[in-house]
């Protein structure tokens, strides 16, 4: 398979998600998208396999393996003090702390900063922004690994 | 590290194109060691000398700035 052809194919899926999605949304059926993104996900890879003119060499492995990594560890940091912070809402922390413990009664009914709802919604935008920063980290790789570089040639 | 493999290239009248599809690599890899922004592996670096038939140093050498450079 030719590399045009392989973007078609992405194209295609993407549109095809579109629509399902929207279909989704208005009929109420999560797992339909649910299905129809790792669906997608799976052709995108079948198709990428069988694609013969990308050339994969070590640079090009290098940059993806520095991105990924820079990604992960700034991702992996955002992700667990926001997830501390989540946790220690969710457990209800007053209950075991030492002002209140002999004087249950001066514990205040409500502690929460959060609602589940809103942590949920915020690890999904955590989420989002790995998508951002492996993209961010790419670029700045591929820069670095000389991607942009232009010659007499 | 430091490399001749434009001049080497020049000799053999190859285009960073060519020794690319030779070695099985892009040329934005080639352009890439040209300029210094990249060190190749070793596996690469044997690769281009024996593709000009030289030995390794004759292609590489190694620099200490531009190493220490390239860790920081």
């Amino acid at each position: 398979m030719q590399k045009n052809i392989f973007y078609l194919v992405i194209g295609f899926v993407a549109l095809a998600l579109l629509l399902i999605f929207w279909y989704s949304i208005e009929s109420f059926t999560p797992v339909l998208s649910m299905i129809a993104f790792v669906i997608g996900v799976v052709i995108i890879y079948v198709a990428y396999r069988k694609v013969d003119d990308f050339i994969e060499d070590e640079r090009s492995a290098r940059i993806t393996e520095k991105a990924a990594l820079r990604t992960f560890q700034v991702f992996w940091v955002c992700f667990c003090a926001f997830s501390i912070m989540a946790v220690m809402n969710l457990l209800y922390l007053p209950h075991f702390s030492r002002e209140h413990w002999f004087d249950r009664a001066s514990m205040p009914l409500s502690m929460e900063i959060m609602s589940p709802k809103m942590i949920g919604y915020v690890q999904l935008g955590l989420l989002c922004l790995m998508i951002f920063l492996y993209v961010g980290f790419r670029f700045y790789y591929a820069r670095k690994y000389g991607d942009w570089e232009t010659d007499e040639e | 590290m430091k490399n001749k493999i434009k001049v080497y290239r020049a000799m053999h009248d190859l285009t960073q194109e060519d020794l690319a599809k030779a070695i099985g690599v892009t040329r934005q890899t080639i352009l890439a060691i040209e300029k210094g922004k990249y060190v190749p592996s070793l596996d690469l670096a044997f690769r281009i000398s024996r593709h000009f038939k030289v030995n390794i140093e004759e292609v590489f050498s190694y620099d200490e700035e531009v190493r220490t450079a390239d860790i920081k």
